[in-house]
């Protein structure tokens, strides 16, 4: 009762697979970011995603604004959100034991999502903008999902762009590196962490916006994106830029892989049994060690 | 020896508080305790449900309660998972001591909190739990009101073959109710001579269906058979489109019965087949009285989802209004015997509290519109068929 799998349809679920790893990489870069920086595992990032992906049906549903372009306003939006959410609670357990910053970031997921339920209900919600897909001979491209993918791409080379040639971004990396080098070299340490919790939350954001667009918004959506990124970052190596965009592509592709080869049951496990390989394999994740 | 006259007047005084009691107690509200999935995958559905339960309570109680009592709902959020609906359960019949208890949302859920009520001997009423197995068991207290998961989509199959369709593919979600629909579904196509060409299940809370929908592809069914909740009906649908996975017949069991459905996906909802145990259009008695009034309550039109739980909760009312007591035993034999036709179609459970009367409808969005086509007896409606390819609609 199952079928024959083809070449035909091996490239099609890669198509799928690399249309959502992009996805992947861009939020995934966010929790990267915060936990290169500051050491902190964001557990929250997936709520933050929620909150993008709200920000984005509102308006599409209030004032019918172009779902991309929604974009402007969910990034800032949600960058404010960050920097406050650093300042006032997340600043308190950078040099605290790890378990601490968990502990806080999940009550600010639950936090989050709970308050979500009150204020959204946990009705579905969806923005019917893009649907139907680009048919090119036997493959399909998914309408919404290729152009997700695009604005991932775009938003997530300008971040890396940021890291890596603007001052702010190289102060950054300074901090992610060394935060006592970077004071004594006069960097404003807790300046950068608001800004990259900022950038963070705006990356989440901007995943949300665009995710909006494909799937069902409730305020139980983004936990799962949660757990996706943690994968990511270690695949690619925590701390890691780049290979947060390696580590993406290729959770979209096992997923999809494995759900073709095997089932979707199986997919989940295939990835976090990849998880614990490489952690046995290669602890640095796949890119190794940290960026410079 | 005379009784001192301070212990005559003490003993009346204890003896009027006692009556006092026992009066107040009398006049006290029925406690009727439930939880739902208000929050979570089944959360559409669960909050339907409730509505029914707060719509019966108020009805009952605008016609002098239930045996001269009040009836109170006391509700609880079980999040859609199973382990949280059995502590719930528990706290409801041991800490707020609930004098009687109505079934939650879902079959997963139901079978996990059946064991409580069963412990307890508690009747419980469970009416939107639709596997069979949760009540062949051999547990006492436990009633079904709707058709079982194995009929759902029945009509869906019956269709297809009499025009002449040969080939099904069957999706599902991998929790108790799905897989037992699915069972269904595959038993009936065989049996009316079609071929299931594809079988797989998807874990629960799963949103990503393209692969699977690649293999469903390949496979080029005449009929693509999903049974599903709600969030997965809307996210097979959307990828199907997505894909461009074309059949000549779509339908899923639930979910898709809901206005929800047709509110998220639009156009890409027409010919879309959905199974239902209700509509309001059906003619049985008092239809039209339960959908206005529900309607001028919670100012949305009731889905299958609040009737059954409206017409549970009434069905209990009956076994204890005939038992004249809320002993489970009591109100348990009058369960078994009693055989009624309400708005919501037919009640008889065999000596298991399956139900054997009630029957399933299949309906077909047209035109946003859900249209009756099956069974012929009780459809207002002509199927579309067949379903044009995404790219002709």
């Amino acid at each position: 009762m199952t079928v024959v799998i083809t070449p035909t349809m091996i490239g099609q679920v890669v198509i799928s697979g690399l249309l959502a790893g992009s996805l992947y990489a861009m939020v995934a870069l966010g929790l990267g970011l915060i936990f290169g920086v500051m050491r902190v595992l964001n557990v929250a990032h997936g709520p933050l995603l929620m909150l993008g992906a709200y920000t984005t049906f509102w308006l599409f549903h209030w004032v019918g604004l172009n779902p991309y372009l929604s974009l402007l306003v969910s990034m800032p939006a949600l960058f404010v959100v960050g920097v406050v959410l650093q300042r006032l609670l997340v600043r308190r357990v950078v040099d605290a034991p790890e378990l601490s910053s968990l502990l806080l970031t999940f009550g600010v997921s639950i936090a989050t999502v709970n308050l979500a339920q009150l204020a959204f209900t946990s009705d579905l919600r969806s923005v019917e903008y893009l649907t139907g897909s680009f048919v090119l001979g036997p493959f399909a491209f998914s309408k919404s999902r290729v152009i997700a993918c695009a604005f991932a791409l775009v938003i997530t080379a300008g971040a890396f762009y940021f890291l890596q040639k603007t001052r702010l971004g190289k102060a950054i990396r300074a901090v992610s590196q060394s935060r006592e080098v970077a004071q004594v070299c006069g960097i404003n340490v807790q300046g950068i962490h608001m800004l990259a919790f900022g950038v963070a939350a705006a990356l989440a954001a901007a995943g949300g916006t665009l995710i909006a667009v494909m799937v069902a918004i409730q305020p139980e959506m983004g936990q799962v994106y949660t757990f996706k990124s943690f994968l990511v970052i270690v695949l690619g190596g925590a701390g890691n830029y780049p290979g947060a965009l390696l580590g993406g592509l290729l959770l979209g592709l096992i997923e999809q892989l494995s759900s073709l080869f095997l089932t979707t049951q199986v997919n989940e496990a295939v990835a976090y049994i990849l998880l614990v390989l490489v952690l046995l394999v290669r602890p640095t994740g796949l890119l190794g060690g940290r960026s410079s | 020896m005379t009784t001192p006259l301070w212990k005559l007047v003490g003993a009346a005084a204890i003896a009027v508080a006692l009556f006092a009691a026992s009066e107040a107690h009398a006049q006290a509200p029925i406690k009727i305790g439930a939880s739902l999935s208000l929050t979570g995958t089944y959360a559409q559905p669960g909050t339907y449900q409730r509505e029914g339960y707060e719509l019966c309570a108020d009805h009952l109680n605008a016609k002098g309660g239930l045996l001269g009592r009040k009836v109170e709902f006391v509700f609880y959020d079980d999040q859609s998972m199973p382990a949280t609906g059995v502590r719930l359960y528990e706290k409801l019949i041991t800490e707020d001591k609930v004098e009687a208890v109505m079934g939650p949302y879902s079959s997963p859920i139901t079978e996990a909190v059946a064991n409580v009520s069963e412990k307890y001997q508690k009747v419980m009423v469970s009416p939107l739990a639709a596997t069979t197995s949760i009540f062949k068991k051999g547990r006492k207290y436990i009633f079904m009101v709707i058709s079982p998961a194995e009929a759902y989509l029945e009509g869906l199959i019956d269709i297809a073959a009499k025009r002449g369709l040969k080939t099904v593919a069957i999706l599902n979600e991998d929790t108790l109710f799905s897989k037992a629909s699915a069972v269904g579904v595959a038993e009936i196509a065989k049996r009316k001579g079609m071929q299931v060409v594809f079988q797989e299940a998807y874990p629960k809370g799963n949103t990503d269906f393209s692969a699977l929908l690649t293999k469903v592809k390949a496979a080029n069914p005449d009929v693509i058979a999903a049974s599903t909740y709600f969030d997965d009906a809307v996210a097979i649908t959307r990828q199907m489109r997505e894909l461009n996975v074309n059949a000549k017949m779509y339908g899923v069991t639930v979910g898709g019965d809901l206005p929800k459905f047709y509110e998220l996906l639009k156009q890409n909802a027409e010919y879309v087949y959905g199974s239902t145990q209700w509509e309001g259009t059906l003619p049985y008695p008092g239809q039209k009285e339960f959908v206005d009034s529900y309607q001028k309550k919670f100012g949305r039109e009731p889905v299958y989802h609040s009737a059954a739980g409206y017409a549970g909760c009434i069905i209990y009312a009956e076994g204890v209004k005939r038992a004249g007591t809320l002993d489970s035993d009591k109100v348990r034999e009058q369960l078994l015997k009693l055989e009624t036709r309400t708005f919501f179609g037919d009640y008889k459970v065999d000596p298991d509290g399956f139900q054997v009367a009630h029957k399933m409808v299949m309906f077909q969005w047209q035109d946003g519109k859900k249209a009756t086509v099956w069974p012929d007896d009780l459809a207002g409606g002509k199927v579309r068929f067949p379903t044009p390819p995404w790219n002709q609609r």
